[in-house]
């Protein structure tokens, strides 16, 4: 047993000093880190970008306070697309970011969707109308005491004068892809999610109400590179994605100019 | 009274057993892995010969003919283990009550207290049986075998555990059993001195 | 410290335990049989059942939420029944947070029991027959008292898994304030804010002390359990 173990021992030491010892691994493509509501989009973005010139980006995707914390706990990577301002404002508070590559690169509306076959309707935003849709069931969102769209949606439904009542029938998610995810398996009736979602889920949902952008923060996505970013691509990357062919690919999945 | 015909399987080996008896004591003598224990476990029916035959008193235990085989708790048979086997959870007089609600037969060799005084453990009745003597254990595990009213005893190298001078007390024991009840008793050992001081026949089992 | 625990959040650390102690009450049936069947019985099939007891413990918990989701949920085949026949729903209530807690604690607990089976010797069981005692008599007083110490640790450990189950409850359930955002839900709703921290830090605290008071007292049972 004694032997084993030591074998074992030796076998694991001698893979990690071949792995430090190898040399520089092969140029490997930015880091990025993403809401999750760009999921569809910067696939695309990444495979079009990597097309001209590799390697690709390697993405990664979570709730925007998820990543945030990442980030501040030395997660290394190169770039970092939030959901909303506020989450930007405080790596760029705690010095993480380049401040001066920081810029918006697309915007959202917000939407409420049901399942595609389901008789759903919202005539009009008011308590009749929307107790009517849900029909006991709760409305799925992100979660509102934190995710940014989960947020968003809190701003529009209290703009729109539903949230007092509304706020006992939610089902909150870990992110907008989420609640996404229940009105489409139809354990919710209706749901709050970005237009972008919508569109990526054409077919399965369809938007029922869309909420006027004044009555809710201005989604933004601000994007920008992290100062302990040493990849020499990653700012052509992220000027690709302001590019006139990387908004083109933005638009094409609901998401608005910003 | 005691008509016994059986083969054992265990392992790759046959253990056969034949023997017809009055009563008394009968040692299964032979050496240390003959599988002496698996005919007591067969004839307990914790074990199922391969064939063959068993009759104690009036009572079929097995016939593998006519497919009789009743479960150990019908069978009627005290079984006294190499290690005594007491039930860490009860006391001594828990162990010892354990058995005696059995309700059938007119095999009341002895009154829970005459059994105790028999045995000499009156002292040790709120005991554990954690914390007893290897000579106490096995007294105590006689007592609980012959207070469940069996048909028959069997001991299986009862002494085997014990040192000298408790041998001797349980001897005394097994002794007065065999003298004063009429209660048929199997007795596995390899001893020559026990089963010289104890037998009333022998039976080989190589 | 204990002083410092905001009343939301020991509504959270009373809804935590709630949802573990009716998780492990609904498991603990099934645990045992399972348990019980896997210790004793041969039969073809045997390694399969082991294996589909120990799915919880290794598929990622996030898969067993959507499973659950799928299957209880209003519009599964199991929760549609429930709601026809019963009126009962679990998905988006705290009795749906136990059944997720309930999943993932299964094999820990059936883990736990099935070994306190396995040690109870068998030869006393043997005895016990002898003296008269049919199988069931010979369970429940011989098998069963032994084994109890560690079936009170597999209570004790189911409990304390299911106070830290997050994946499969914020799937199938999701995160709904007082109903089911339990310990770990309440923990990750924290850290989404940015003035969150110290809400964390108390709430881990909390948690990391019921966890270590479950595990010794898990231990301490299946050492007395062992002193016999």
């Amino acid at each position: 047993m004694r032997r084993l173990f030591a074998l074992a021992a030796i076998v694991a030491v001698a893979l990690a000093a071949f792995a430090l010892l190898r040399g520089p691994a092969p140029q490997q493509g930015p880091v990025v880190l993403a809401a999750s509501s760009m999921q569809d989009a910067l696939n695309d973005a990444a495979d079009a970008w990597a097309a001209q010139r590799s390697p690709r980006p390697v993405l990664s995707f979570a709730g925007t306070p998820a990543l945030a914390r990442q980030i501040e706990q030395g997660s290394p990577a190169d770039i970092f697309i939030s959901a909303d301002e506020a989450w930007m404002n405080e790596l760029a508070r705690k010095g993480l970011i380049d401040v001066r590559s920081r810029a918006d690169i697309a915007g959202n509306a917000l939407v409420i969707v049901a399942a595609a076959d389901s008789p759903a309707n919202l005539p009009a935003m008011d308590r009749a109308s929307l107790g009517a849709a849900l029909c006991g069931g709760r409305l799925a969102l992100a979660d509102p005491d934190g995710v940014p769209a989960g947020r968003y949606a809190r701003q529009a439904l209290i703009t729109a004068d539903q949230w007092g009542w509304i706020r006992r029938q939610l089902a909150p998610t870990a992110n907008v892809r989420a609640a996404l995810a229940l009105v489409i398996a139809k354990e919710a009736p209706l749901g709050v999610v970005y237009a972008s979602d919508a569109s990526a889920a054409k077919g399965r949902v369809r938007i029922v109400h869309t909420f006027p952008a004044g009555g809710h923060a201005p989604i933004r996505y601000p994007a920008a590179l992290l100062n302990r970013s040493q990849n020499a691509d990653a700012r052509d990357f992220l000027q690709f994605l302001r590019s006139g062919a990387g908004q083109a690919i933005l638009r094409r999945h609901g998401f608005t100019t910003p | 009274m005691i008509d016994i015909d059986i083969e054992v399987r265990r392992a790759e080996r046959r253990i056969a057993l034949s023997l017809a008896a009055e009563g008394g004591l009968t040692a299964l003598f032979g050496p240390s892995g003959a599988g002496k224990t698996s005919l007591l476990d067969a004839v307990a029916g914790l074990v199922t010969p391969e064939r063959g035959h068993i009759a104690i008193g009036d009572a079929v235990l097995f016939d593998s003919a006519s497919g009789i085989n009743l479960p150990p708790e019908q069978r009627g048979c005290g079984y006294v283990f190499q290690e005594s086997r007491l039930f860490p959870h009860l006391t001594v007089a828990g162990n010892l009550m354990f058995g005696t609600n059995r309700a059938d037969q007119g095999y009341r060799w002895l009154e829970p207290a005459e059994a105790i005084e028999f045995l000499g453990i009156s002292h040790l009745l709120d005991r554990r049986p954690a914390t007893l003597s290897g000579g106490e254990a096995q007294r105590v595990a006689i007592g609980r075998a012959l207070l469940s009213n069996p048909r028959i005893l069997l001991l299986d190298e009862p002494l085997s555990f014990l040192d000298a001078s408790r041998r001797n007390e349980v001897m005394q024991v097994i002794e007065r059993i065999r003298d004063e009840l009429a209660l048929p008793i199997l007795y596995v050992t390899h001893d020559r001195v026990e089963v010289e001081r104890l037998a009333d026949r022998v039976v080989d089992i190589a | 410290m204990i002083a410092g625990l905001t009343s939301g959040e020991w509504a959270v650390i009373g809804l935590s335990v709630k949802v573990g102690a009716v998780a492990v009450i609904g498991a603990m049936p099934l645990a045992f049989a399972l348990a019980w069947i896997l210790s004793r019985k041969r039969f073809p099939g045997k390694v399969l059942l082991d294996a589909l007891v120990h799915l919880p413990l290794v598929v990622p918990p996030v898969v067993t939420g959507w499973l659950l989701l799928l299957t209880f949920g209003a519009n599964g085949p199991v929760g549609r029944w429930l709601a026809e026949w019963f009126g009962i729903s679990l998905v988006f209530r705290w009795t749906g947070a136990a059944l997720a807690a309930a999943v993932m604690a299964l094999p820990l607990m059936v883990r736990a029991i099935r070994l306190s089976f396995d040690s109870v010797d068998r030869r006393l069981e043997g005895a016990a027959r002898t003296l008269g005692a049919g199988r069931w008599r010979t369970f429940a007083q011989i098998t069963l008292p032994l084994a109890l110490p560690g079936v009170a640790a597999g209570a004790v450990l189911g409990l304390a898994r299911s106070i830290g189950e997050f994946g499969a409850t914020i799937t199938f359930v999701s995160n709904i304030p007082g109903e089911t955002r339990t310990i770990p839900l309440a923990i990750y709703t924290a850290l989404q804010s940015p003035d969150g921290g110290a809400s964390v830090t108390r709430l881990a605290i909390a948690s990391v002390l019921l966890s270590l008071a479950a595990l010794l007292v898990s231990e301490w049972l299946v050492r007395k359990g062992a002193g016999r």
